[in-house]
């Protein structure tokens, strides 16, 4: 934990040293929500007159063990923080802080246009329909995998957008919304 | 030998020009899929799911086989050309047969995974043929208790031996398990942890489980670090694959090993074909270093030949399990028993009375798949392998595509397409802290399971748990359960003084 300051991670502040190697307790952070998920959905179920072993027999033993997990997870990650000097260092080619090392490393970036395509697939596609809100996924993927062809990319996803609603619509026999390309037909 | 009987008028059934198509068709696709990076023979089934909607029952689940058994082939494909194992059962052959492929002995390490699949996979096959009315007069036997004596083994093997952190595999099993409760609960018939939404009476699908955690969880785990990854993408591969004489007696009985361990696992829920595969390699590993010129860490051809067996042999069992006696060992095969429940057929003992027809026709086609399998991907390995050379962006791209496809098909709402974004994101962070997703999926899988056969026992002893112990089956099952832990505890024990050496 001494060598947070050496690894060249911004002006290393007393908060920030904290933090640092400790992002891992999200997943304690997140067994811990949805165990006490369980746990108050249990409470607020009105069961009835359901016998000995009813509906919330289960979620409740479930939710305590999950708890239980998550503080000794937490525990874990707060006595030992990701080793931050373990990994091999990103390879010389890394634009940025070249020091940070390579498995805490995530490209939040990338991953926001592919996280960020996806969720603007699945709300426009009923309006968009498949072909136009497909080949717009696929082209917010390519784009966060840092493809440098953009008007080849939208021709590709376009192509293979319409290929799969021919396939599976016509051929297949699935429905698969038309939105307004479809309007007029 | 009424087996035979049956399983010729099986052949029978399959045999049709349509029927073989399908086969290969599914073989085609299974490979394909499989061979893709990060996409195993379970993302196979769940992917082409929707795609067999528009079949025939005995069709579909005779494609399904070629797809599954494809996707396995993929799999141990590119694990020795790239090093890229598609699923865990994949993992130990890329140490023999990585390096094998690296001395430029590529084409006999792929003649040796696909004939030691092949074995593996011929045998259990034709094992689930003979053992099939023994396995549905056992299952008579099984009762509550035991149903969840078995789901609570396979919950702590899975946990414990797959992942080196136990706290970390119990955490993801309780996810899982947890995920499986929201919707209507089907004991007593009240919803629970739906908040209200009428989306999730029907509670969560495990094909958008299975497709976010295994497949959109990879793509945003492969997307936050592309970046990052240095290329491996070289492979030497040239000339044709065949096996010398020499080889051949080298492998063999390791192919014959490699299927015997195999075998057993196939019906314990254990979370599928990781622990035999890797106890497989272990074994030959011993084995090895008594002979007098070890090959282990210079390409061995046996380190591959026992775990391709291993893993094949564990997938065909696991497929008799399925059909006799209901009960999911692996995700695939969990995904599996939701397409007949698709088609309103229960697997189980009573589906070889009731539909002989599809279940012979079904274990007929996975003798069909074997040979198609072996003769498209025998000669034909190395043009899978130019699948990779698709850029990044795009193949990528078009899997995010057909995970959307996947799952808008199976349910027609934009709803579960959000919800499998959040699975999506729950399976990159569980990469991204080295959390493993196959105790998950096994929660997911036997989840149901081990909720309603305790709450009928409990039910039906009034609250008394002793039930839970009262049959001798149990006590069997909880026995290994104990050894199970025992031998855990003492791997970790182990690692532990080790490292403070």
């Amino acid at each position: 934990m001494t060598g947070v300051d050496s690894t060249g991670n911004g002006p290393a502040g007393k908060q920030q040293s904290f933090w640092h190697g400790r992002s891992a307790l999200l997943m304690p952070a997140i067994l811990a929500a949805f165990s006490l998920f369980l746990l108050i959905g249990s409470a607020l179920l009105d069961a009835g007159s359901t016998d000995f072993p009813g509906p919330r027999f289960f979620p409740v033993i479930l939710g305590s063990v999950g708890l239980l997990l998550a503080v000794l997870l937490a525990l874990g990650v707060l006595r030992t923080p990701e080793p931050v000097a373990e990994a091999d260092t990103a390879p010389g080619t890394a634009s940025e802080t070249p020091q940070r090392t390579y498995r805490t490393h995530s490209d939040f970036v990338a991953l926001a246009w592919v996280a960020g395509g996806f969720l603007a697939f699945a709300l426009l596609l009923p309006w968009a329909g498949w072909i136009l809100a497909g080949a717009l996924l696929f082209w917010c993927t390519a784009h966060g995998f840092g493809s440098r062809r953009p008007v080849f990319d939208i021709l590709i996803a376009l192509f293979l957008s319409s290929v799969v609603y021919l396939i599976f619509s016509t051929g297949l026999g699935l429905i698969l919304p038309s939105g307004i390309l479809g309007g007029g037909f | 030998m009424e087996q035979l009987d049956l399983l010729m008028q099986g052949f029978a059934g399959a045999l049709t020009p349509m029927n073989i198509l399908w086969v290969i068709v599914g073989c085609l696709l299974g490979t394909a899929v499989g061979v893709l990076p990060g996409l195993g023979s379970s993302m196979a089934v769940a992917l082409l799911l929707p795609m067999t909607f528009a079949l025939d029952p005995t069709a579909a689940f005779i494609l399904f086989a070629g797809v599954y058994f494809g996707g396995l082939f993929g799999d141990s494909t590119m694990a020795i050309l790239l090093n890229t194992p598609g699923q865990a059962s994949a993992i130990a052959s890329t140490f023999e047969g990585h390096r094998m492929a690296n001395d430029g002995r590529a084409p006999q390490a792929l003649a040796t995974a696909a004939i030691g699949a092949f074995i593996g996979g011929m045998v259990a096959s034709v094992l689930v043929v003979f053992l099939s009315p023994t396995l549905v007069a056992l299952s008579s036997s099984f009762g509550p208790p035991e149903f969840f004596a078995l789901a609570l083994f396979a919950f702590v093997a899975t946990s414990s031996v797959v992942s080196d952190n136990v706290l970390k595999g119990l955490a993801a099993l309780v996810l899982g398990i947890g995920i499986t409760l929201v919707g209507t609960d089907g004991v007593s018939g009240l919803t629970r942890f739906t908040l209200g939404s009428p989306q999730l009476f029907d509670g969560i699908s495990l094909v958008t489980v299975t497709v976010g955690v295994l497949a959109l969880g990879e793509v945003l785990y492969v997307v936050s670090r592309v970046k990052r990854e240095r290329e491996d993408l070289e492979t030497r591969v040239a000339g044709r694959p065949f096996l010398s004489r020499k080889e051949f007696a080298e492998a063999a009985p390791a192919w014959g090993r490699g299927t015997l361990i195999g075998l057993p696992f196939g019906v314990i829920p254990a979370g599928g074909a990781e622990v035999p595969t890797f106890l497989a390699y272990e074994a030959e590993r011993r084995l090895d270093r008594r002979r007098r010129v070890p090959k282990f860490g210079k390409g061995a051809i046996r380190g591959l030949a026992a775990p391709e067996a291993a893993g094949n042999a564990t997938t065909g069992m696991a497929m008799g399990a399925l059909l006799a006696l209901g009960l999911p060992v692996s995700a695939t095969a969990a995904i599996m028993l939701a397409a007949f429940k698709q088609y309103g057929l229960q697997p189980g003992p009573l589906l070889f009375d009731r539909s002989p027809e599809l279940v012979w026709a079904l274990l007929a086609s996975f003798f069909l798949a074997m040979v198609v399998l072996l003769i498209i991907n025998l000669p034909f390995a190395q043009l899978w392998a130019k699948l990779l050379l698709i850029p990044k962006p795009q193949l990528y791209a078009g899997i995010t595509l057909f995970c959307g496809l996947g799952i808008y098909a199976t349910s027609g709402a934009a709803f579960d397409l959000v919800l499998l974004l959040v699975i999506g994101v729950l399976g990159f962070v569980m990469r991204r802290y080295d959390y493993p997703v196959a105790p998950l999926m096994i929660g997911m899988v036997l989840g149901p399971l081990a909720e309603s056969s305790l709450r009928d026992a409990l039910l039906s002893s009034v609250g008394d748990p002793r039930v839970l112990f009262s049959s001798p089956i149990t006590l069997v099952i909880y026995a290994l359960l104990a050894v199970v832990i025992a031998l855990s505890v003492r791997n970790s024990v182990r690692k532990r003084t080790r490292r403070d050496l």
